[in-house]
């Protein structure tokens, strides 16, 4: 097992190290830094200095590494647009992401995972036809479009809730939290069951059809031939086997909640990296660009490898490969 | 002629079986057919051609479904601000909207089951290349790496589209990748290179055509993913320039007037998106459930 | 008479599509206390959905049209599901065919056999886990205390059939339902895991149902027999009576199809059936053959040293890992002569096939085909035309023909692709083929889906004929077909070998097969042959040990219990 979870981690810090390539190779596609902060009171001289200063006149490979050993350290740069260190505008939002990303996780899996194995268990019940009537058109609709009929439903209809913003927040060891707040709360509402239904959706679906496909397999009748009761086989067999899919979906999809929070952010100009990075990416900020792609790079290589680690945990064909 | 017959009876066999008895899937199949024809034929179904300025007049601007514009026709869904009719303005939108996706999905499958095969039969470093390849795509979401290409690379129809490329391609390979190597094991491929066939044929007619059958399923979830994606891409203002505006720039541009009670601007666009992908993953579902392994018998 | 186990008038079928298929029809079974009652069929017979419906563990569709079935006295169809999930496990235990899927992946044996154990017999904790050991010695488990904690992955087929067994016994039912105990396990475990369900058993006065197709199994286990065929009972009795003297047509047909042992039969004796003499067109295109200049004292096939280790390259974590499937064989194939390779799964038979035909690349040795030395050839193009007259049969119907291509197509498409028959000829040489192996001409059109398990073997010797080879290669080509079917494809590949002078290498599992077949035998084990003699030698005079123990585990229907 041990060698198992050290191969990951070996893999793992190659795909970082290839990622970060990559991902400074495409900066420079982009265009000369110098041109983009220059303008047209700089003479040529300026302009060289500019260059010395960034330290775009060195070549590639030491670009390179003094690219990685600033992240290393946790320096990315400075934004065009704020003048601050990129770092500092990141953790500032991050709170405002994390909220609604866990809130809409939890609601996901609390809700959906339990209508998927009813729905896989009673596959021909009135009310496995309706949750898959209602997952279907969920995922059907676009998030941003959800986000519209939300906004539409809740705040100007029935005006019970805030159509943006963040509201109020209380401030917890240098934090700021909206969840402590029942103003905040109000506010987050909307954006996270905008990001959860899109979870519950897909979450459900696949509770569903690996809940169908457990069910056939036939240690499932062999253990009921066994005299074993249908409690049992429901949470020792049927539950620990379908764990695996569902662990490792779920962790590829926290990239799906982030990739969503951009929209959802948008739409309900909840100030979140979603947000900043969208934002940045309007008014060309590219350090901010840059640094956002490095930094959610990391961190998905870093979910990867938990998944992987998980797996061996839940699967013991993995765990003891003959 | 008597090869396209029989492949006529199959695919007649393959839809009734996979049809008959499942109404929703039919309604899908019927609502689709319909949204592309509307689609392919817009010039001719379109009331307005709401990218000639000349046939615009302001006066005719944010007017409610079934008003009179100026020169007497009826705007069925109303008008958005510089006086377009907002049904032309959709059936077009609708043709911007398919046009990419189907580009790019199918260039995407193409790309992803050559890789895929690729990488089965030649194993060895190629294999090692493309799969690490995959993995990468797939641990990033769709969305996130198509918004990087086109900050990068900037808007247009054409960089929308390779965006959405690269978002297809990766499963695709994996895929092919399986179904060549289970393919691969079995007998009929080893008494095929006994038969003296050369390397490329058995690859041609041999494991190509037993390998696409898993990415063929997956094909309709794939072309309404990427509906929905260059929708919300272009929403976000960084898909299709304002010049061709597909469905998501539409709900986008009346995005503003919503919350000032000009509604139509924004929903009707949105409605036809909404029901373009449903009916389309209702297809899907059932092309899915049908092709079920625990549910095909053998032989 | 006194019966734990009544099964009357039982009718059951299945709907697909709109239509209803019957799986049983008018069943009637009885199993007195501790006899051995077996089921037998082929496939199609209905065998499983009986062991299934006595437990109540039926497919949700499935329809049961009529009788009734009683165990001590309870009627077991009209019966609450609580009632049913106490007597399964502990009043009725169920051993099912394949024990690597029985079990549950994620969970340890000790888990999966305590909980059995805890919901059938008043026994908790310790002592359910103490109770578990001894129940593993008893079904001859080694290690037992160490199984406990290990995953099914682990275990080998043998080792965790025999864990099913002793669960099913854990809690002394008065009936075990074993479902083709044996069918995916090597002969030898097979025999060994048998011995043990008997003991076990007798010990503790439990009566089987078993059920099978395997007719030797049968001879030696059971006191009465069953015979099943589509659903319907055919005949039944003591086992003695029915092997032996069987009274209806098709009890007669089925024995009568189950190669022997003891002595070698010219041709198995298959009602309406064709010869291939009639076949004019194909037969005319088989003789055609060159007559090559090739020397009939010589072997038409020689292999020496034959030596095949596949290497598993090291990575960072592991060292290089060598497996050699394949040392130091050497054997010849005369002309006109059936050799038979012999053995078990690991043995590497499969192995040596692949490397005579160029699948595999040769670690070392030489391969002589027609007076070459198959490795001198300079392209891989030059030796494929030389070893065209070398063909193969395959072990798999359901994977040996293009799933996409005509039965037609898929015989007579690599001809074509040569250039060696024009397309209208291979039209008409593809229903020659088809003909002459047995099949309707008119069905070339047809694709593979629509064809039996028997049938494809057949378009898959058609196939295979298209070269007008002198030398095939059978890989087990009746390993996967019903015995009456088994039969007739044997009878088939004899007569063919007699038409054309064909010289067959012919790999088995089933020594009964090679007995019928071959003659002469190499016999081989964990890659090196063991022994290599005559048919009268091996099978009446056997040397080696291993080959001594091979024939005494088969499974005979001489063998009546």
């Amino acid at each position: 097992m041990l060698i198992y979870i050290a191969k990951r981690l070996w893999q793992s810090c190659i795909l970082a190290t290839v990622m970060s390539l990559i991902v400074f190779l495409g900066m420079f596609v982009v265009g000369d830094p110098v041109e983009m902060l220059a303008d047209e009171d700089f003479t040529e001289q300026d302009k060289i200095d500019l260059a010395i200063e960034l330290g775009v006149d060195k070549p590639l490979y030491e670009q390179y590494f003094t690219f990685a050993g600033n992240i290393l350290q946790g320096d990315f740069g400075v934004s065009f647009v704020y003048d601050r260190p990129v770092l500092d505008l990141i953790t500032e939002r991050l709170p405002a992401t994390v909220e609604i990303a866990v809130l809409a996780m939890i609601i996901g899996l609390g809700i959906g995972i339990p209508m998927g194995i009813f729905s896989g268990m009673k596959s021909t019940h009135w009310g496995s036809k309706t949750i898959s009537v209602f997952t279907t058109i969920g995922y059907s609709i676009p998030n941003f479009w959800q986000a519209l009929l939300l906004i539409l439903f809740f705040a100007v209809f029935l005006k019970v809730l805030p159509a943006s913003g963040r509201g109020d927040t209380v401030e917890i060891l240098g934090i700021h939290w909206s969840i402590f707040s029942l103003d905040g709360l109000q506010h987050m509402a909307l954006p996270a069951i905008n990001l959860a239904i899109y979870k519950i959706c897909m979450q459900t679906r696949l509770a569903k059809s690996g809940t169908q496909e457990i069910l056939h397999q036939e240690f499932m009748t062999f253990a009921k031939a066994k005299g074993i009761s249908k409690g049992r086989l429901l949470r020792r067999h049927l539950l620990r086997n379908i764990l695996i899919p569902i662990v490792t979906i779920t962790g590829l999809e926290i990239g799906g909640l982030i990739a969503f929070s951009t929209v959802t952010e948008t739409v309900f100009a909840w100030p979140g990296i979603g947000k900043l990075l969208l934002d940045s990416i309007h008014m060309i900020d590219r350090p901010v660009v840059v640094a956002y792609l490095i930094l959610i790079t990391l961190m998905f290589v870093f979910i990867n490898f938990v998944v992987d680690v998980l797996y061996a945990v839940l699967d013991p064909r993995i765990r003891y490969q003959k | 002629m008597k090869k396209y017959y029989s492949k006529f009876n199959t695919m007649k066999r393959i839809a009734s079986g996979t049809f008959s008895g499942h109404p929703a899937a039919i309604i899908g199949l019927i609502g689709f057919l319909i949204f592309v024809i509307v689609a392919i034929f817009a010039p001719w179904i379109a009331p307005q051609n709401p990218y000639d300025l000349m046939t615009l007049d302001i006066m005719d601007g944010l007017l409610p479904p079934m008003a009179k514009l100026g020169n007497g026709t009826t705007a069925w869904l109303g008008t958005d601000a510089l006086g377009r009719d907002i049904l032309s303005s959709v059936i077009y939108g609708l043709r911007i909207s398919l046009f990419v996706a189907f580009v790019a999905v199918i260039v995407g499958s193409f790309l992803g089951i050559i890789l895929g095969l690729l990488a089965a039969l030649k194993g060895g470093w190629v294999e090692t290349l493309v799969m690490r390849a995959v993995d990468l795509k797939v641990s990033f979401p769709g969305i996130l790496l198509a918004l990087m290409m086109l900050a990068i690379f900037g808007t247009g129809v054409d960089k929308i589209i390779y965006a959405l490329i690269i978002g297809t391609w990766a499963n695709k390979a994996r895929l092919t990748r399986s179904s060549a190597l289970t393919e691969m094991s079995k007998e009929y491929i080893d008494a095929a290179k006994l038969a003296g066939l050369s390397n490329w044929r058995v690859m041609m007619h041999f494991l190509l055509p037993n390998s696409i059958a898993p990415v063929l399923v997956i094909l309709p979830m794939s072309i309404s993913g990427a509906i929905g994606a260059e929708a919300t891409l272009s929403f976000l203002g960084v898909g299709v320039p304002i010049t061709e505006p597909s469905l998501g720039l539409l709900i986008a541009n009346g995005n503003d007037y919503l919350l000032s009670g000009k509604w139509w601007i924004s929903i009707f666009p949105g409605l036809v998106l909404v029901g373009l992908v449903l009916c389309i993953n209702v297809v899907a579902d059932r092309i899915r459930e049908y092709n079920n392994p625990y549910l095909k018998s053998r032989g | 008479m006194n019966t734990i186990l009544t099964v009357k008038d039982l009718g059951i079928s299945y709907p697909v599509g709109k239509n209803e298929i019957p799986a049983l029809q008018a069943i009637r079974i009885d199993i007195a206390p501790a006899q051995v009652v077996g089921v037998v069929g082929e496939s199609g017979a209905g065998k499983s959905t009986i062991g299934k419906a006595v437990l109540g563990l039926l497919d949700q569709n499935a329809i049961i049209k009529s009788g009734h079935i009683e165990f001590l006295g309870q009627n077991m169809l009209s019966m609450k599901e609580a009632k049913l999930e106490s007597i399964r496990g502990k009043d009725i235990g169920y051993i099912y065919q394949n024990p690597m899927t029985a079990l549950n992946p994620v969970l340890t044996i000790g888990e999966q056999m305590i909980e059995a154990i805890e919901a059938n017999t008043n026994l908790r904790g310790k002592k359910a886990r103490d109770y578990a050991i001894e129940l593993l010695e008893q079904a001859d488990v080694p290690e037992a205390e160490d199984r406990l904690t290990k995953y099914p992955h682990q275990l080998s087929g043998g080792l965790c059939q025999r864990i099913v067994i002793a669960i099913a016994i854990s809690a002394k039912p008065k009936l075990i339902i074993a479902d083709e105990p044996t069918t995916a396990l090597d002969v030898t475990v097979q025999k060994a895991i048998l011995n043990t369900l008997t003991k076990l058993c007798r010990q503790h006065d439990v009566a089987i149902m078993l059920i099978t197709h395997d007719m030797g199994v049968v001879a030696e286990m059971c006191d009465y027999l069953y015979v099943l065929r589509y659903g319907k009972q055919v005949e039944q009795g003591p086992a003695n009576d029915v092997i032996y003297n069987p009274q209806e047509a098709y009890s007669k047909q089925l024995m009568a199809a189950v190669p022997r042992i003891d002595k070698r039969v010219e041709r198995f004796v298959v009602p309406g059936e064709e010869s291939i003499q009639g076949k004019h067109a194909a037969l005319t295109y088989l003789h055609d053959k060159e007559q090559s200049t090739r020397n009939s004292l010589q072997p038409i096939l020689s292999a020496e040293s034959l030596c095949k280790t596949f290497i598993t390259p090291a990575t960072m974590f592991r060292p290089k890992k060598e497996f050699k499937a394949v040392s130091g064989a050497s054997f010849y194939v005369n002309e006109g002569e059936t050799v038979g390779i012999v053995g078990e799964s690991g043995s590497g038979k499969s192995t040596i096939g692949r490397m005579l035909l160029g699948l595999h690349d040769l670690t070392s040795g030489k391969v002589t085909y027609r007076g070459k030395d198959l490795a001198e050839f300079a392209t891989e193009k030059e030796r494929r035309k030389h070893s065209l007259s070398m063909q193969c049969i395959f072990q798999d119907p359901y994977s040996s023909l293009n799933p996409r291509m005509s039965a037609g197509q898929n015989i007579t498409y690599a001809l074509q692709a040569h250039g060696m028959i024009k397309e209208h000829e291979a039209s008409e040489l593809a229903g020659d083929l088809m003909a002459l192996v047995g099949l309707p001409r008119a069905d070339k059109d047809k694709k593979p889906y629509a064809f039996s398990g028997g049938e494809r073997q057949r378009i898959g010797i058609a196939r295979a004929l298209a070269f007008r080879p002198d030398f095939l290669f059978c890989d087990e080509p009746t390993s996967a077909l019903d015995v009456s079917v088994q039969a007739e494809l044997l009878n088939l590949l004899r007569d063919l070998q007699k038409q054309f002078n064909l010289s067959m290498l012919f790999v088995s599992h089933d020594l009964a097969v090679v007995r019928y077949m071959c003659d002469r035998v190499i016999v081989m084990k964990d890659g090196v042959i063991v022994e290599q003699g005559s048919n009268e030698q091996i099978f009446d005079d056997p040397q080696h040990p291993y080959t001594q123990s091979l024939l005494a585990a088969m499974p005979r229907l001489e063998n009546i219990a």
